[in-house]
């Protein structure tokens, strides 16, 4: 074997050194204070504007996404693993696409199901409630209420 | 840099580990057969076990079977033996929902894949690479003691009072997370779950295990395309295995989380009438629970598959002295098949409620898997093709799983499909179906596996006469019992009910319900058998006296008879060649180690 | 096969790692694969309840307290985003400490893995804090005390189920990995590694914390801005 040899490859291996880890320490940061600023303005944008609820969403797992690339690529360093190892982690991730889509939308369809069919199921998920005082709740909250309905 | 160098040299030392010596130190009973990390061992150890839970698995068919063959006779010996689970000589309802759940989880998960990829990816990988052992023989060991210790978990199950859990092997909710469903929903499922978390980590160790040494431990010249495809099936599954069996684990969480903390995962608009009660919880939903069972559920079958493929195709390329057809082609296929393992799961949902646009997708990519299984059906035929066949007893197992797997496949094409599933989901269709393509097939795998490497293990050679009875007795045993099936499933007849007599549609089905249970007790009685083949054989059969018996290529057969701990005396040897090198040149075979010769044809 | 540094090596061709890896760390990163299926199932799952679900909590209204702040202060993501930045800063220092024993300076390991220990411990802290601040409140597995974002009552209770069954799994990963990073710490202490003459280990640990941290930005995420 050529205990030396591989050396003067992998030397590069470990990247930009310190200065590396802090500039995604920055990136991570900003991106988080983004996530943060959309996430504050949400709060003020009423229920009813769906959409645009939802693209920010999008746009905050866009940014969630891009968080989870840096930190494995960088501060786990996988960036600078060899490109078929890189491969090995990247594509079995592919698996979550079918899985999250087939199982949110069967989610989704079982909300509709139960809507449509369920009546009574329907009208107790839209009774107003009374906004309670801070710690007012006692434990047996969500035991009452379901029970009422059967 | 200097770690570089050091971690250099500590590859090196992995790889090769040529200073890993023989005998280095002094092993006692306990180091050599309890607390071994050696490779075979364990692999032995997997092997015994499974087959214990075997025996006990079949057993319990056969008690279902006395029921369902003869539902109205009572056998004294009967009630000796289960005490108040046969009260009166005629298994209780409860216990024999009790027999099928348990015989179901105990031959699928205990069987079929701790005892088939454990035995065998154990025994086979580091062999067949060229490796002195696993890469981390320590977690390989701790891999067979939380198996143990699982087992240890679901015996004990079967002793509580109220019995072990009884709502069938896949677990649902609501009947497995209220314990005021059924006795068995009570301290046998708890066991049950705890049972499966312990057999969840130990796949995991043994999976992650097998990868890293596949990836990391294969000899000099060992490139990935010149492994036999017993090692890639095995790769295939432990993969399928690390990226399933959690998803699992979340499962069961949740549902642990129901049956104890009080939240409604799974569960919502429960009354329950035994206690008379109506639940509180609200909001959840079963189908969640099944989506994330089949999520393991459907790739597991494929762990149950895959390692009795990759057997087959070694097993019948060298037994026909043929190169394997299709080498790469079967790694293709098996690669399609793990792939497609992962996005077909909820095919075994479509009558639960599950959105049926969602489900004809599910049908489209199911329908795909039927592109590679007939890809390596034609590839082993035609392996077989004017081949110099050799019908050792393996090599009939192995045509014997080729068999299985298309009888049993073509029926998958059937209840793939929506439509026809909304017929036949839940009858004995289903039971005909997976038990031949899925269990019995893949038990022919086993036994090919057995009678094929038993010389390797053991040192030793299994008797062929009995082997030859075995074969023959369980072959036509598996057809007469699970053919018939096919016709009471297209007739409408419901899986796990407890007595069809009662039913006018079913009555019909008297004879042929009790036809199918004698030759279920023959066929067990044959495996009885088997095992007494498999135990006289370690201490009296016929030694082994040539190095390589079967006049094969790959590289197991170039270690001593009995191979110490480390495997090859000296140096590991180097691979010059892929493991199908059959009948080339004029020459009857060319071991992986022969270099490649200054004339020689075109070579891989 | 002296000369074989350059691209052409034949990584695949057996008799050693085509990945230029040691077989532990290539176990640890299967592993976390696996861990990633683990948690991926589990929020997905709670995609799954959430999608099928009328009405859902707004956890602006849940998570918007602060530790000595008065009774009914309004400060949604404030707390959250303090324990987000914990979890990067030692997630930071956790590199830092990797680097450090790359070029085998074992005061630098030393000093870092304190860091990453203490950043581990604060997370846990406020995950305390605010699991017992919720408790408070009525909210526990089984019980959950707030109205859905458009006023109704909340008919089930899977909101808080999924709250703490998610947070409590990821905090049980925290508390394993400050678990292992003591250890890791004392073996630095004992010159273990430096006797051994590689840092390997903290590199395998370290990817064990920052999976903690990666996760952490998914549940951060699901649970508290959309």
């Amino acid at each position: 074997m050529e205990p030396v040899n591989i050396h003067a490859q992998h030397a590069e291996n470990h990247g930009g050194g310190t200065k590396e880890i802090w500039r995604i320490t920055w990136i991570l940061t900003v991106l988080t204070i983004v996530e943060l600023a959309i996430g504050f303005w949400m709060i003020k944008i009423p229920l009813d504007q769906e959409g645009l609820r939802l693209g920010l969403k999008g746009v905050i797992v866009i940014l969630m996404m891009a968080k989870a690339f840096y930190i494995v690529a960088y501060f786990m360093h996988l960036k600078h693993e060899i490109r078929n190892m890189i491969m090995t982690i990247v594509v079995p991730l592919a698996l979550f696409i079918w899985f999250i889509i087939a199982f949110l939308y069967d989610g989704n369809s079982y909300k509709n199901l139960r809507n449509t069919y369920d009546p009574h199921h329907k009208e107790a998920s839209t009774v107003k409630g009374e906004k309670k005082e801070h710690g007012a709740a006692d434990h047996k909250e969500g035991e009452h209420k379901a029970e009422e309905k059967h | 840099m200097a770690t570089e160098a050091v971690l250099q040299a500590h590859a090196t030392h992995d790889v090769h580990g040529d200073h890993h010596h023989e005998h280095h130190h002094h092993e006692t009973f306990i180091t050599k057969y309890v607390f071994s990390q050696d490779h075979k061992m364990i692999a032995k150890q997997f092997l015994i076990t499974g087959m214990v839970w075997a025996v006990l698995g079949g057993l319990m068919s056969v008690l279902f079977r006395f029921q369902l063959g003869y539902p109205d006779a009572t056998y004294p010996w009967l009630e000796d033996l289960l005490g108040k689970w046969a009260e009166g000589g005629r298994i209780t309802p409860a216990a024999y929902y009790a027999l099928v759940t348990t015989h179901g989880t105990v031959l699928v998960f205990f069987v079929l894949t701790a005892g088939l990829s454990g035995t065998f990816a154990n025994f086979l990988i580091p062999l067949q690479i060229g490796a002195r052992d696993m890469a981390s023989p320590f977690m390989n060991m701790l891999s067979y003691w939380f198996f143990l210790a699982a087992s240890i978990v679901m015996l004990s199950s079967l002793f509580v009072e109220t019995g072990p859990f009884s709502g069938g092997w896949t677990a649902y909710p609501p009947l497995s997370a209220l314990g005021d469903a059924s006795p068995g929903s009570k301290t046998g499922m708890d066991l049950w779950l705890i049972s499966m978390a312990l057999f969840v980590v130990s796949s995991l160790l043994g999976g992650l295990n097998y990868i890293a040494t596949v990836l990391n431990m294969r000899t000099k010249g060992m490139s990935m395309t010149r492994m036999p495809l017993t090692i890639w099936a095995l790769f295939f599954t432990a993969i399928l295995g690390v990226l399933s069996f959690p998803v699992l684990f979340s499962g069961f969480i949740l549902l642990i989380f129901d049956r104890n903390f009080g939240t409604s995962f799974y569960l919502s608009d429960i009354y329950l009438a035994g206690v008379e009660k109506a639940l509180p919880n609200e909001g959840g939903s079963a189908i969640l629970y099944q989506h994330l069972f089949w999520f393991l559920g459907h790739p597991e079958v494929y762990i149950i598959l895959l390692p009795a493929m990759g057997m087959v195709s070694e097993i019948l390329s060298v037994n026909s002295r043929k190169p394997i057809f299709g080498y790469m082609a079967m790694i293709g296929s098996l690669f399609a098949i793990a792939i497609l393992a992962f996005l077909v799961w909820a095919h075994h949902m479509f009558v639960t409620g599950l959105n049926p646009f969602l489900g004809s997708i599910f049908v489209l990519l199911t329908l795909l898997i039927a592109v590679p299984s007939a890809i390596k059906v034609f590839n082993w035929l035609t392996t077989l093709w004017r081949g110099n066949i050799r019908f050792t007893p393996a090599m009939l197992f192995a045509i014997g799983f080729v068999s299985l797997f298309i009888s049993g496949g073509l029926t998958g094409i059937w209840l793939g499909n929506s439509a026809l599933d909304i017929h036949l989901h839940d009858t004995y269709f289903v039971i005909a179906h997976f038990h031949i393509v899925m269990g019995v097939a893949s038990m022919f795998g086993m036994f090919a596996g057995i009678y094929h490497w038993y010389p390797k293990m053991y040192g030793r050679y299994l008797n062929n006469t009995m082997g030859y009875i075995h074969f023959w007795a369980t072959l036509a045993g598996a057809y007469l019992i699970f053919w018939p099936m096919h016709y009471e499933g297209l007739a409408g007849m419901p899986r796990r009910y407890y007595d069809y007599s009662i039913w006018e549609s079913f009555k019909q089905f008297a004879e042929l319900n009790r036809f199918i249970s004698t030759v279920a007790m023959i066929v067990f009685a044959v495996q009885l058998l088997f095992l007494f083949n498999f135990f006289y054989s370690i201490w009296k059969g016929r030694k082994v006296r040539e190095q390589n018996p079967y006049n094969a290529t790959t590289l197991e057969w170039t270690t001593p008879i009995n191979p110490g701990h480390g495997n090859w005396v000296g140096e590991i040897p180097e691979v010059h060649r892929w493991a199908y090198d059959y009948g080339k040149d004029g020459k009857e075979f060319i071991s992986q180690t022969t270099p490649i010769g200054a004339d020689e044809s075109s070579h891989h | 096969m002296a000369s074989t540094t350059t691209a052409t090596t034949k990584w695949w061709s057996g008799g050693k790692s085509p990945f230029n890896v040691e077989y532990g760390k290539l176990m640890m990163w299967y592993f976390l694969m696996s861990d990633a299926f683990t948690f991926g199932a589990f929020l997905i799952a709670y995609g799954t309840t959430r999608f099928s679900t009328n009405g859902w909590p707004d956890p602006n209204e849940v998570f918007k307290s602060f530790p000595f702040a008065p009774e009914g202060v309004h400060a949604p993501l404030v707390f959250v985003s303090i324990m987000t930045f914990i979890l990067i800063i030692s997630s930071v220092t956790m590199v830092l400490a990797v680097h450090a024993g790359h070029n085998m300076d074992r005061k630098g390991v030393v000093r870092n893995l304190i860091l990453t220990i203490i950043g581990g411990a604060a997370f846990l802290g406020c995950q305390a804090w605010e699991w017992t601040h919720l408790y408070h409140e009525g909210a526990w597995w089984g019980s959950n005390p707030f109205l859905n974002h458009d006023g109704s009552v909340a008919i089930s209770t899977n909101f808080t189920n999924f709250f703490f069954t998610i947070t409590g799994f990821h905090g049980f990963h925290v508390l394993s990995g400050v678990v292992i990073n003591i250890i890791m710490l004392i073996m630095t202490l004992n010159g273990v590694f430096d006797r051994r003459g590689h840092y390997l280990m903290i590199e395998k640990a370290g990817l064990y914390w920052h999976f903690v941290d990666l996760v952490w930005v998914f549940v951060f995420t699901c649970f508290y801005l959309i």
